[in-house]
Protein backbone atom coordinates (compact mmCIF):
# COMPACT_ATOMS: atom_id res chain seq x y z
CA UNK A 1 0.00 0.00 0.00
CA UNK A 2 0.87 3.24 -0.55
CA UNK A 3 1.69 6.01 2.03
CA UNK A 4 2.41 10.22 2.61
CA UNK A 5 5.89 10.95 3.22
CA UNK A 6 6.66 14.19 5.17
CA UNK A 7 6.85 16.06 1.94
CA UNK A 8 3.97 14.97 0.70
CA UNK A 9 2.21 15.92 3.87
CA UNK A 10 3.26 19.17 4.38
CA UNK A 11 2.19 20.01 0.50
CA UNK A 12 -1.36 18.82 0.65
CA UNK A 13 -1.63 19.99 3.60
CA UNK A 14 -0.75 23.12 2.25
CA UNK A 15 -2.86 23.54 -0.95
CA UNK A 16 -5.94 21.72 1.04
CA UNK A 17 -5.36 24.98 3.34
CA UNK A 18 -5.05 27.37 0.42
CA UNK A 19 -8.37 25.87 -0.95
CA UNK A 20 -10.29 25.76 2.19
CA UNK A 21 -9.20 29.40 3.26
CA UNK A 22 -10.17 30.59 -0.38
CA UNK A 23 -13.35 29.24 -0.48
CA UNK A 24 -14.77 30.51 2.82
CA UNK A 25 -13.33 34.24 1.64
CA UNK A 26 -15.52 33.43 -1.38
CA UNK A 27 -18.36 32.41 0.29
CA UNK A 28 -18.01 35.94 2.67
CA UNK A 29 -18.43 37.67 -0.51
CA UNK A 30 -15.14 38.50 -1.84
CA UNK A 31 -15.63 36.95 -5.70
CA UNK A 32 -12.66 36.73 -7.66
CA UNK A 33 -12.24 36.73 -11.51
CA UNK A 34 -12.39 33.60 -13.74
CA UNK A 35 -11.34 33.72 -16.80
CA UNK A 36 -13.47 32.37 -19.93
CA UNK A 37 -13.30 29.04 -21.35
CA UNK A 38 -14.22 28.50 -25.01
CA UNK A 39 -15.23 25.30 -24.46
CA UNK A 40 -17.92 25.78 -21.65
CA UNK A 41 -19.09 29.08 -23.72
CA UNK A 42 -20.32 26.36 -26.67
CA UNK A 43 -22.20 24.84 -24.20
CA UNK A 44 -25.23 27.32 -24.64
CA UNK A 45 -24.95 27.54 -28.31
CA UNK A 46 -24.92 23.75 -28.18
CA UNK A 47 -28.29 23.82 -26.46
CA UNK A 48 -29.67 26.36 -29.26
CA UNK A 49 -28.84 24.02 -31.98
CA UNK A 50 -30.36 20.96 -30.48
CA UNK A 51 -33.73 23.23 -29.65
CA UNK A 52 -33.54 24.68 -33.51
CA UNK A 53 -33.08 20.81 -34.95
CA UNK A 54 -35.31 20.03 -32.35
CA UNK A 55 -33.47 16.60 -31.73
CA UNK A 56 -32.12 15.12 -28.49
CA UNK A 57 -28.85 15.65 -26.82
CA UNK A 58 -26.79 13.17 -25.69
CA UNK A 59 -25.13 13.41 -22.21
CA UNK A 60 -22.42 11.52 -21.81
CA UNK A 61 -20.37 10.98 -18.26
CA UNK A 62 -17.79 7.79 -18.92
CA UNK A 63 -16.88 4.71 -17.87
CA UNK A 64 -16.28 5.78 -14.30
CA UNK A 65 -18.17 4.45 -11.77
CA UNK A 66 -19.01 6.93 -7.85
CA UNK A 67 -16.11 8.29 -8.14
CA UNK A 68 -14.86 12.23 -7.55
CA UNK A 69 -14.17 12.32 -11.62
CA UNK A 70 -17.73 11.17 -12.59
CA UNK A 71 -19.57 13.05 -9.74
CA UNK A 72 -17.74 16.07 -11.52
CA UNK A 73 -18.87 15.27 -14.76
CA UNK A 74 -22.35 14.83 -13.50
CA UNK A 75 -22.17 18.36 -11.80
CA UNK A 76 -21.37 20.09 -15.58
CA UNK A 77 -23.87 17.73 -17.54
CA UNK A 78 -26.55 18.92 -14.45
CA UNK A 79 -26.30 21.97 -16.17
CA UNK A 80 -26.58 21.04 -19.25
CA UNK A 81 -29.74 19.73 -18.98
CA UNK A 82 -30.98 22.45 -16.80
CA UNK A 83 -30.63 24.70 -19.95
CA UNK A 84 -32.14 21.48 -22.11
CA UNK A 85 -35.08 22.19 -19.06
CA UNK A 86 -35.12 25.49 -20.20
CA UNK A 87 -35.45 24.81 -24.20
CA UNK A 88 -37.66 21.98 -23.43
CA UNK A 89 -34.99 19.85 -25.27
CA UNK A 90 -35.14 15.75 -24.44
CA UNK A 91 -32.06 14.70 -23.46
CA UNK A 92 -30.49 10.90 -23.47
CA UNK A 93 -27.70 9.91 -20.98
CA UNK A 94 -26.60 5.93 -20.96
CA UNK A 95 -24.46 5.59 -18.39
CA UNK A 96 -21.54 2.15 -17.69
CA UNK A 97 -22.21 1.55 -13.69
CA UNK A 98 -25.58 0.94 -12.66
CA UNK A 99 -24.85 1.78 -9.29
CA UNK A 100 -24.29 5.55 -11.05
CA UNK A 101 -27.96 5.43 -12.20
CA UNK A 102 -30.14 6.91 -8.93
CA UNK A 103 -27.38 9.65 -8.53
CA UNK A 104 -27.77 10.73 -12.00
CA UNK A 105 -31.52 10.53 -11.85
CA UNK A 106 -31.28 12.49 -8.85
CA UNK A 107 -29.12 15.53 -10.35
CA UNK A 108 -31.13 15.35 -13.67
CA UNK A 109 -34.53 15.39 -12.57
CA UNK A 110 -33.11 18.50 -9.71
CA UNK A 111 -32.02 20.72 -13.35
CA UNK A 112 -35.43 20.01 -14.60
CA UNK A 113 -37.02 21.11 -11.46
CA UNK A 114 -35.25 24.06 -11.10
CA UNK A 115 -36.29 25.55 -14.09
CA UNK A 116 -39.40 24.07 -13.28
CA UNK A 117 -40.36 22.30 -15.70
CA UNK A 118 -40.23 18.63 -13.42
CA UNK A 119 -42.86 16.83 -15.65
CA UNK A 120 -40.96 16.91 -18.88
CA UNK A 121 -38.51 14.77 -17.18
CA UNK A 122 -37.89 11.35 -18.60
CA UNK A 123 -36.51 8.85 -15.64
CA UNK A 124 -36.30 6.07 -19.03
CA UNK A 125 -34.13 8.52 -21.00
CA UNK A 126 -30.98 7.40 -18.14
CA UNK A 127 -29.86 4.34 -18.95
CA UNK A 128 -27.97 1.47 -18.18
CA UNK A 129 -25.99 -0.17 -21.72
CA UNK A 130 -23.29 -2.15 -19.95
CA UNK A 131 -20.70 -1.92 -17.82
CA UNK A 132 -17.79 -3.69 -20.84
CA UNK A 133 -16.19 -0.82 -22.08
CA UNK A 134 -16.73 -1.64 -25.97
CA UNK A 135 -20.51 -2.91 -25.11
CA UNK A 136 -21.17 0.10 -23.73
CA UNK A 137 -19.53 1.52 -26.88
CA UNK A 138 -21.40 0.47 -29.35
CA UNK A 139 -25.09 0.82 -27.60
CA UNK A 140 -24.11 5.02 -27.09
CA UNK A 141 -22.81 4.60 -31.14
CA UNK A 142 -26.08 2.91 -31.59
CA UNK A 143 -28.12 5.71 -29.54
CA UNK A 144 -26.11 8.26 -31.42
CA UNK A 145 -27.40 7.01 -35.15
CA UNK A 146 -30.67 6.15 -34.25
CA UNK A 147 -31.59 9.19 -32.40
CA UNK A 148 -29.70 11.33 -34.57
CA UNK A 149 -28.47 13.79 -31.44
CA UNK A 150 -28.27 17.19 -32.65
CA UNK A 151 -25.62 17.25 -29.59
CA UNK A 152 -23.22 15.36 -27.99
CA UNK A 153 -21.98 16.16 -24.74
CA UNK A 154 -18.67 13.74 -23.14
CA UNK A 155 -17.74 14.72 -19.95
CA UNK A 156 -16.08 12.65 -17.49
CA UNK A 157 -13.44 9.25 -17.77
CA UNK A 158 -12.71 8.11 -21.34
CA UNK A 159 -11.01 4.92 -22.26
CA UNK A 160 -10.45 3.60 -26.08
CA UNK A 161 -13.88 3.81 -26.48
CA UNK A 162 -13.99 7.27 -26.63
CA UNK A 163 -12.93 7.57 -30.62
CA UNK A 164 -15.98 5.16 -31.09
CA UNK A 165 -18.55 8.00 -29.91
CA UNK A 166 -16.78 10.72 -30.97
CA UNK A 167 -16.69 9.78 -34.51
CA UNK A 168 -20.40 8.52 -34.78
CA UNK A 169 -21.16 12.06 -33.30
CA UNK A 170 -19.37 13.58 -35.82
CA UNK A 171 -20.49 11.58 -38.69
CA UNK A 172 -24.16 12.70 -38.43
CA UNK A 173 -22.95 16.03 -38.03
CA UNK A 174 -23.67 16.75 -34.06
CA UNK A 175 -21.83 19.39 -31.81
CA UNK A 176 -19.40 17.77 -29.93
CA UNK A 177 -18.22 19.38 -26.77
CA UNK A 178 -16.35 17.33 -24.53
CA UNK A 179 -14.13 17.56 -21.43
CA UNK A 180 -11.69 14.65 -19.63
CA UNK A 181 -8.92 14.17 -17.28
CA UNK A 182 -7.69 11.20 -19.11
CA UNK A 183 -5.04 12.86 -20.44
CA UNK A 184 -4.46 9.79 -23.23
CA UNK A 185 -7.86 10.68 -24.97
CA UNK A 186 -7.40 14.41 -25.14
CA UNK A 187 -5.49 14.14 -28.40
CA UNK A 188 -8.29 12.19 -29.69
CA UNK A 189 -11.40 14.06 -28.33
CA UNK A 190 -9.19 16.96 -30.04
CA UNK A 191 -9.29 15.40 -33.34
CA UNK A 192 -13.32 14.35 -32.92
CA UNK A 193 -14.80 17.14 -31.32
CA UNK A 194 -16.11 20.51 -31.92
CA UNK A 195 -14.86 22.53 -28.52
CA UNK A 196 -12.51 20.34 -25.96
CA UNK A 197 -11.70 21.68 -22.40
CA UNK A 198 -8.63 20.44 -21.11
CA UNK A 199 -6.72 19.54 -18.08
CA UNK A 200 -7.87 21.09 -14.86
CA UNK A 201 -10.50 23.29 -16.95
CA UNK A 202 -12.29 19.97 -16.44
CA UNK A 203 -12.59 20.94 -13.02
CA UNK A 204 -12.78 24.47 -12.80
CA UNK A 205 -16.08 23.92 -15.58
CA UNK A 206 -18.61 24.04 -12.77
CA UNK A 207 -17.21 26.90 -11.13
CA UNK A 208 -17.05 28.68 -14.46
CA UNK A 209 -20.94 27.53 -15.57
CA UNK A 210 -22.73 28.22 -12.06
CA UNK A 211 -20.09 30.60 -10.71
CA UNK A 212 -21.25 29.63 -7.11
CA UNK A 213 -18.93 31.17 -4.43
CA UNK A 214 -17.81 27.75 -3.01
CA UNK A 215 -16.36 26.35 -6.52
CA UNK A 216 -15.06 29.62 -7.19
CA UNK A 217 -12.95 29.64 -3.95
CA UNK A 218 -11.91 26.72 -4.53
CA UNK A 219 -10.75 27.18 -7.98
CA UNK A 220 -8.57 30.24 -6.77
CA UNK A 221 -7.60 27.61 -3.89
CA UNK A 222 -6.56 25.20 -6.87
CA UNK A 223 -4.66 28.27 -8.48
CA UNK A 224 -2.68 28.97 -5.53
CA UNK A 225 -1.75 25.13 -4.76
CA UNK A 226 -0.56 24.96 -8.82
CA UNK A 227 1.60 28.21 -8.33
CA UNK A 228 3.34 26.51 -5.06
CA UNK A 229 4.07 23.54 -7.18
CA UNK A 230 5.33 25.59 -9.86
CA UNK A 231 7.47 27.51 -7.19
CA UNK A 232 8.66 23.62 -6.34
CA UNK A 233 9.81 23.15 -10.04
CA UNK A 234 11.76 26.36 -10.36
CA UNK A 235 13.40 26.30 -7.76
CA UNK A 236 14.12 22.58 -8.38
CA UNK A 237 15.57 23.30 -11.30
CA UNK A 238 17.60 26.18 -10.39
CA UNK A 239 18.80 23.90 -7.46
CA UNK A 240 19.84 21.34 -9.50
CA UNK A 241 21.35 23.23 -12.15
CA UNK A 242 23.80 24.71 -9.71
CA UNK A 243 24.44 22.04 -7.04
CA UNK A 244 23.70 18.61 -9.59
CA UNK A 245 21.37 16.30 -8.94
CA UNK A 246 22.28 15.12 -5.64
CA UNK A 247 21.06 18.20 -3.66
CA UNK A 248 18.84 19.03 -0.63
CA UNK A 249 15.30 19.35 -2.50
CA UNK A 250 15.67 16.32 -4.83
CA UNK A 251 16.09 14.27 -1.77
CA UNK A 252 13.17 15.54 0.19
CA UNK A 253 11.35 14.58 -2.87
CA UNK A 254 12.73 11.09 -2.19
CA UNK A 255 10.31 8.77 -0.78
CA UNK A 256 13.57 6.29 0.72
CA UNK A 257 15.44 9.16 1.80
CA UNK A 258 13.20 9.42 4.37
CA UNK A 259 13.71 5.99 5.53
CA UNK A 260 17.14 6.26 5.93
CA UNK B 1 -0.32 4.15 21.37
CA UNK B 2 -2.93 4.42 18.37
CA UNK B 3 -1.76 0.66 17.18
CA UNK B 4 -2.89 -0.81 20.31
CA UNK B 5 -5.91 1.00 21.22
CA UNK B 6 -6.88 0.21 17.37
CA UNK B 7 -6.12 -3.94 17.77
CA UNK B 8 -7.50 -4.31 21.00
CA UNK B 9 -10.89 -2.56 19.41
CA UNK B 10 -10.04 -5.20 16.43
CA UNK B 11 -9.59 -8.16 19.18
CA UNK B 12 -12.46 -7.32 20.99
CA UNK B 13 -14.52 -7.68 17.49
CA UNK B 14 -12.76 -10.68 16.83
CA UNK B 15 -13.68 -12.41 20.44
CA UNK B 16 -17.34 -11.23 20.53
CA UNK B 17 -18.11 -12.28 17.11
CA UNK B 18 -16.32 -15.90 15.95
CA UNK B 19 -17.19 -17.14 12.50
CA UNK B 20 -19.78 -19.21 12.53
CA UNK B 21 -21.36 -22.22 10.16
CA UNK B 22 -24.44 -23.99 9.60
CA UNK B 23 -27.59 -22.73 11.17
CA UNK B 24 -26.46 -19.88 13.15
CA UNK B 25 -24.73 -18.46 10.03
CA UNK B 26 -27.59 -18.62 7.94
CA UNK B 27 -29.87 -16.79 10.88
CA UNK B 28 -27.15 -14.29 11.24
CA UNK B 29 -27.30 -13.75 7.38
CA UNK B 30 -31.60 -13.45 7.64
CA UNK B 31 -30.97 -11.24 10.78
CA UNK B 32 -29.00 -8.86 8.46
CA UNK B 33 -30.89 -8.93 5.39
CA UNK B 34 -33.92 -8.03 7.78
CA UNK B 35 -31.45 -5.21 8.75
CA UNK B 36 -30.71 -4.02 5.75
CA UNK B 37 -34.56 -3.64 4.48
CA UNK B 38 -35.09 -1.67 8.24
CA UNK B 39 -32.70 0.45 7.76
CA UNK B 40 -33.42 1.12 4.15
CA UNK B 41 -36.71 1.65 4.80
CA UNK B 42 -36.29 4.11 7.90
CA UNK B 43 -33.70 5.94 5.33
CA UNK B 44 -36.84 7.17 3.07
CA UNK B 45 -38.60 7.85 5.90
CA UNK B 46 -35.74 10.18 7.21
CA UNK B 47 -36.89 14.16 6.45
CA UNK B 48 -34.79 15.36 3.56
CA UNK B 49 -32.43 17.96 5.83
CA UNK B 50 -31.24 14.89 8.37
CA UNK B 51 -30.84 12.17 5.53
CA UNK B 52 -28.60 14.82 4.25
CA UNK B 53 -26.72 15.36 7.55
CA UNK B 54 -26.52 11.69 7.24
CA UNK B 55 -25.00 11.31 4.29
CA UNK B 56 -22.19 14.33 5.14
CA UNK B 57 -21.61 12.39 8.59
CA UNK B 58 -21.18 9.04 6.73
CA UNK B 59 -19.01 10.54 3.61
CA UNK B 60 -16.88 12.25 5.88
CA UNK B 61 -16.15 9.43 8.27
CA UNK B 62 -15.45 7.02 5.27
CA UNK B 63 -13.33 9.70 3.61
CA UNK B 64 -11.26 10.40 7.54
CA UNK B 65 -10.39 6.88 7.34
CA UNK B 66 -8.67 6.87 3.81
CA UNK B 67 -6.69 9.72 4.93
CA UNK B 68 -5.32 8.93 7.89
CA UNK B 69 -4.40 5.34 6.81
CA UNK B 70 -2.54 7.13 3.89
CA UNK B 71 -1.20 9.94 6.05
CA UNK B 72 -0.67 8.03 9.38
CA UNK B 73 3.13 7.24 9.78
CA UNK B 74 4.31 3.55 8.67
CA UNK B 75 6.51 0.85 10.14
CA UNK B 76 8.20 -1.67 7.94
CA UNK B 77 6.15 -5.00 9.57
CA UNK B 78 6.72 -8.49 7.19
CA UNK B 79 8.17 -6.00 4.39
CA UNK B 80 5.48 -4.53 3.90
CA UNK B 81 4.47 -0.15 5.17
CA UNK B 82 1.78 -0.24 7.55
CA UNK B 83 0.23 1.46 10.03
CA UNK B 84 -2.45 0.81 12.76
CA UNK B 85 -5.44 1.44 9.75
CA UNK B 86 -3.77 -0.34 7.30
CA UNK B 87 -5.62 -3.75 8.09
CA UNK B 88 -8.72 -2.36 7.29
CA UNK B 89 -8.26 -2.04 4.33
CA UNK B 90 -9.57 -5.06 2.66
CA UNK B 91 -12.98 -4.91 4.48
CA UNK B 92 -13.34 -1.42 3.90
CA UNK B 93 -12.95 -2.29 0.15
CA UNK B 94 -14.91 -5.20 0.19
CA UNK B 95 -17.73 -3.47 1.87
CA UNK B 96 -17.55 -1.23 -1.20
CA UNK B 97 -17.62 -4.04 -3.25
CA UNK B 98 -20.82 -5.35 -1.28
CA UNK B 99 -22.43 -2.13 -1.57
CA UNK B 100 -21.30 -2.31 -5.28
CA UNK B 101 -23.36 -5.53 -6.18
CA UNK B 102 -26.43 -4.08 -5.11
CA UNK B 103 -26.69 -2.27 -7.67
CA UNK B 104 -26.59 -5.09 -10.21
CA UNK B 105 -30.31 -5.21 -9.73
CA UNK B 106 -30.47 -1.58 -10.74
CA UNK B 107 -28.76 -2.75 -14.34
CA UNK B 108 -30.76 -5.10 -14.96
CA UNK B 109 -34.49 -3.57 -13.96
CA UNK B 110 -32.68 -0.51 -15.81
CA UNK B 111 -32.17 -3.04 -19.26
CA UNK B 112 -35.56 -5.01 -18.71
CA UNK B 113 -37.66 -1.56 -18.46
CA UNK B 114 -36.10 -0.44 -21.71
CA UNK B 115 -35.52 -3.24 -24.09
CA UNK B 116 -39.16 -4.67 -22.90
CA UNK B 117 -40.84 -1.76 -23.93
CA UNK B 118 -38.91 -2.09 -27.10
CA UNK B 119 -40.29 -5.57 -27.35
CA UNK B 120 -43.56 -5.50 -26.00
CA UNK B 121 -44.96 -2.65 -28.50
CA UNK B 122 -42.59 -3.57 -31.58
CA UNK B 123 -41.43 -0.29 -32.02
CA UNK B 124 -38.11 0.14 -34.89
CA UNK B 125 -35.57 -2.32 -33.36
CA UNK B 126 -36.84 -4.59 -31.76
CA UNK B 127 -35.45 -7.86 -32.54
CA UNK B 128 -31.94 -5.76 -30.67
CA UNK B 129 -34.21 -6.35 -27.67
CA UNK B 130 -34.87 -9.61 -28.69
CA UNK B 131 -31.62 -10.88 -28.73
CA UNK B 132 -30.72 -8.64 -25.35
CA UNK B 133 -33.44 -11.02 -23.22
CA UNK B 134 -31.88 -14.24 -25.45
CA UNK B 135 -28.47 -13.89 -24.29
CA UNK B 136 -29.08 -12.36 -21.08
CA UNK B 137 -31.35 -15.61 -20.14
CA UNK B 138 -28.41 -18.18 -22.01
CA UNK B 139 -25.72 -16.36 -20.42
CA UNK B 140 -27.29 -16.06 -16.55
CA UNK B 141 -28.56 -19.65 -17.07
CA UNK B 142 -25.48 -21.47 -18.01
CA UNK B 143 -23.46 -19.00 -15.59
CA UNK B 144 -25.34 -19.62 -12.25
CA UNK B 145 -26.03 -23.79 -13.36
CA UNK B 146 -23.55 -25.44 -10.81
CA UNK B 147 -22.85 -29.37 -11.18
CA UNK B 148 -20.50 -31.95 -10.19
CA UNK B 149 -17.09 -30.50 -11.31
CA UNK B 150 -16.17 -33.64 -13.37
CA UNK B 151 -19.03 -34.39 -14.95
CA UNK B 152 -20.20 -34.63 -18.42
CA UNK B 153 -22.84 -32.27 -17.93
CA UNK B 154 -20.03 -29.36 -16.29
CA UNK B 155 -18.39 -30.15 -19.55
CA UNK B 156 -21.14 -29.49 -21.67
CA UNK B 157 -22.03 -26.46 -19.91
CA UNK B 158 -18.39 -24.77 -19.61
CA UNK B 159 -18.58 -25.42 -23.45
CA UNK B 160 -21.62 -23.61 -23.56
CA UNK B 161 -20.28 -21.04 -21.40
CA UNK B 162 -17.04 -20.42 -23.37
CA UNK B 163 -19.17 -20.46 -27.26
CA UNK B 164 -21.26 -17.61 -25.84
CA UNK B 165 -18.01 -15.62 -23.62
CA UNK B 166 -14.95 -16.71 -26.06
CA UNK B 167 -16.92 -17.09 -29.21
CA UNK B 168 -19.49 -14.27 -28.90
CA UNK B 169 -19.29 -11.49 -26.01
CA UNK B 170 -15.52 -11.54 -27.10
CA UNK B 171 -15.63 -11.42 -30.35
CA UNK B 172 -18.02 -8.65 -30.41
CA UNK B 173 -15.78 -6.72 -28.53
CA UNK B 174 -12.47 -7.36 -30.46
CA UNK B 175 -14.40 -6.10 -33.37
CA UNK B 176 -15.43 -3.10 -32.24
CA UNK B 177 -12.02 -2.12 -30.83
CA UNK B 178 -10.54 -3.35 -34.27
CA UNK B 179 -13.33 -0.48 -35.99
CA UNK B 180 -10.94 2.01 -33.62
CA UNK B 181 -8.26 2.22 -36.20
CA UNK B 182 -10.87 3.49 -39.02
CA UNK B 183 -11.88 6.22 -36.81
CA UNK B 184 -8.46 7.10 -35.69
CA UNK B 185 -7.47 7.26 -39.87
CA UNK B 186 -10.62 9.78 -40.51
CA UNK B 187 -10.24 11.50 -36.98
CA UNK B 188 -6.73 11.87 -37.93
CA UNK B 189 -7.25 13.18 -41.68
CA UNK B 190 -9.52 16.01 -40.19
CA UNK B 191 -6.65 17.09 -37.64
CA UNK B 192 -4.27 16.94 -40.17
CA UNK B 193 -5.56 19.36 -42.32
CA UNK B 194 -3.71 22.41 -42.96
CA UNK B 195 -5.98 25.01 -42.32
CA UNK B 196 -3.97 27.51 -39.76
CA UNK B 197 -0.65 28.17 -38.25
CA UNK B 198 -1.74 25.76 -35.39
CA UNK B 199 -2.40 22.89 -37.56
CA UNK B 200 0.02 23.22 -39.39
CA UNK B 201 2.83 22.86 -36.57
CA UNK B 202 0.87 20.17 -35.44
CA UNK B 203 1.21 18.19 -38.79
CA UNK B 204 5.21 19.19 -39.01
CA UNK B 205 5.24 17.77 -35.30
CA UNK B 206 2.93 14.65 -36.07
CA UNK B 207 4.67 13.85 -39.20
CA UNK B 208 8.20 14.11 -37.73
CA UNK B 209 7.00 11.51 -34.73
CA UNK B 210 5.42 9.18 -36.72
CA UNK B 211 8.43 8.85 -39.46
CA UNK B 212 10.88 8.79 -36.25
CA UNK B 213 8.56 5.60 -35.10
CA UNK B 214 9.64 3.34 -38.13
CA UNK B 215 12.23 2.04 -40.05
CA UNK B 216 11.45 3.91 -43.25
CA UNK B 217 11.49 6.96 -41.98
CA UNK B 218 14.56 6.07 -39.88
CA UNK B 219 16.32 5.36 -43.27
CA UNK B 220 15.73 9.09 -44.74
CA UNK B 221 18.19 10.21 -42.41
CA UNK B 222 20.58 7.49 -41.77
CA UNK B 223 23.16 8.69 -43.90
CA UNK B 224 23.71 11.57 -41.13
CA UNK B 225 26.58 11.03 -38.34
CA UNK B 226 25.44 9.88 -35.02
CA UNK B 227 27.09 11.57 -33.59
CA UNK B 228 28.34 15.99 -33.43
CA UNK B 229 25.60 18.90 -34.31
CA UNK B 230 24.43 17.41 -37.49
CA UNK B 231 22.78 13.96 -35.45
CA UNK B 232 20.32 15.90 -33.97
CA UNK B 233 18.78 16.29 -37.66
CA UNK B 234 18.03 12.71 -38.01
CA UNK B 235 14.74 11.94 -37.60
CA UNK B 236 14.77 9.78 -34.64
CA UNK B 237 16.59 12.15 -33.09
CA UNK B 238 14.02 14.82 -33.48
CA UNK B 239 11.18 12.49 -32.75
CA UNK B 240 12.53 11.65 -29.55
CA UNK B 241 13.35 15.22 -28.84
CA UNK B 242 9.63 16.10 -29.53
CA UNK B 243 8.10 13.73 -27.61
CA UNK B 244 10.46 14.22 -24.49
CA UNK B 245 11.03 17.96 -24.66
CA UNK B 246 8.08 19.06 -25.68
CA UNK B 247 5.05 16.52 -25.19
CA UNK B 248 6.10 14.92 -21.72
CA UNK B 249 6.11 18.22 -20.18
CA UNK B 250 2.96 19.42 -21.20
CA UNK B 251 1.30 15.84 -20.36
CA UNK B 252 2.78 16.29 -16.72
CA UNK B 253 1.96 20.11 -16.16
CA UNK B 254 -1.35 18.99 -17.37
CA UNK B 255 -1.21 15.82 -14.51
CA UNK B 256 -0.04 18.46 -12.24
CA UNK B 257 -3.36 20.45 -12.90
CA UNK B 258 -5.84 17.70 -12.69
CA UNK B 259 -4.07 16.63 -9.66
CA UNK B 260 -5.44 19.74 -8.11
CA UNK B 261 -8.42 19.60 -9.32
CA UNK B 262 -8.60 16.75 -8.08
CA UNK B 263 -7.55 17.30 -4.56
CA UNK B 264 -10.29 20.52 -4.31
CA UNK B 265 -13.28 18.43 -6.11
CA UNK B 266 -12.44 15.33 -3.59
CA UNK B 267 -11.78 18.09 -0.34
CA UNK B 268 -15.21 19.81 -1.13
CA UNK B 269 -16.91 16.21 -1.18
CA UNK B 270 -15.22 15.13 1.89
CA UNK B 271 -16.43 17.92 3.82
CA UNK B 272 -20.17 18.25 2.36
CA UNK B 273 -18.93 22.07 1.01
CA UNK B 274 -20.53 21.19 -2.29
CA UNK B 275 -23.66 23.39 -3.02
CA UNK B 276 -26.08 23.05 -6.26
CA UNK B 277 -25.60 20.36 -8.75
CA UNK B 278 -26.11 16.97 -6.65
CA UNK B 279 -26.02 17.74 -2.95
CA UNK B 280 -27.75 20.46 -1.78
CA UNK B 281 -30.84 21.20 -3.53
CA UNK B 282 -33.80 19.28 -2.70
CA UNK B 283 -36.69 18.51 -5.27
Amino acid sequence: MEHSDPVNSTLTFIICAAILTMIFRSRRGKQPFIRRIPGLNAIDDAVGRATEMGRPMLLQPGLGGIDVITLQALAILAYVARAAARFGNRIIMPVADASFIPVAEEAIRESYNLEGRVESFRAEDIMFLSDRQFAFAAGVAGLINREKVATAFLFGLFFAESLIMAENANQIGAIQVAGTPSTTQIPFLIAACDYVIIGDEFYAATAFLTREPTLVGSLVGQDIGKAVILLICILGVLITTIMGPDNFLMNWFTPLWWKR
Amino acid sequence: MLRNMVDEIAAWFARSFPPQKGLTLWLILMGLIVAYVVIFFGLQLLKPRARKSLIAVVTFLAGLFYALEFFLPTELIDGKETNALTRFLVPMSEFAQIVAVLALGLGIYSLTMIHGKTLLRFRTGWFYSLTFFTFMILMATFGIMVEEPFSREAQINRDIRSILFVGGLQALEGTMFSIIAFYIVSAAYRAFRVRNAEASLLMAAAFIVMLGQVYAGQFLTNWLPTEGALSNLRIETMSDWLLTRINAPAVRAVGFGLGVGLLATALRIWLSLERGSYFDREV
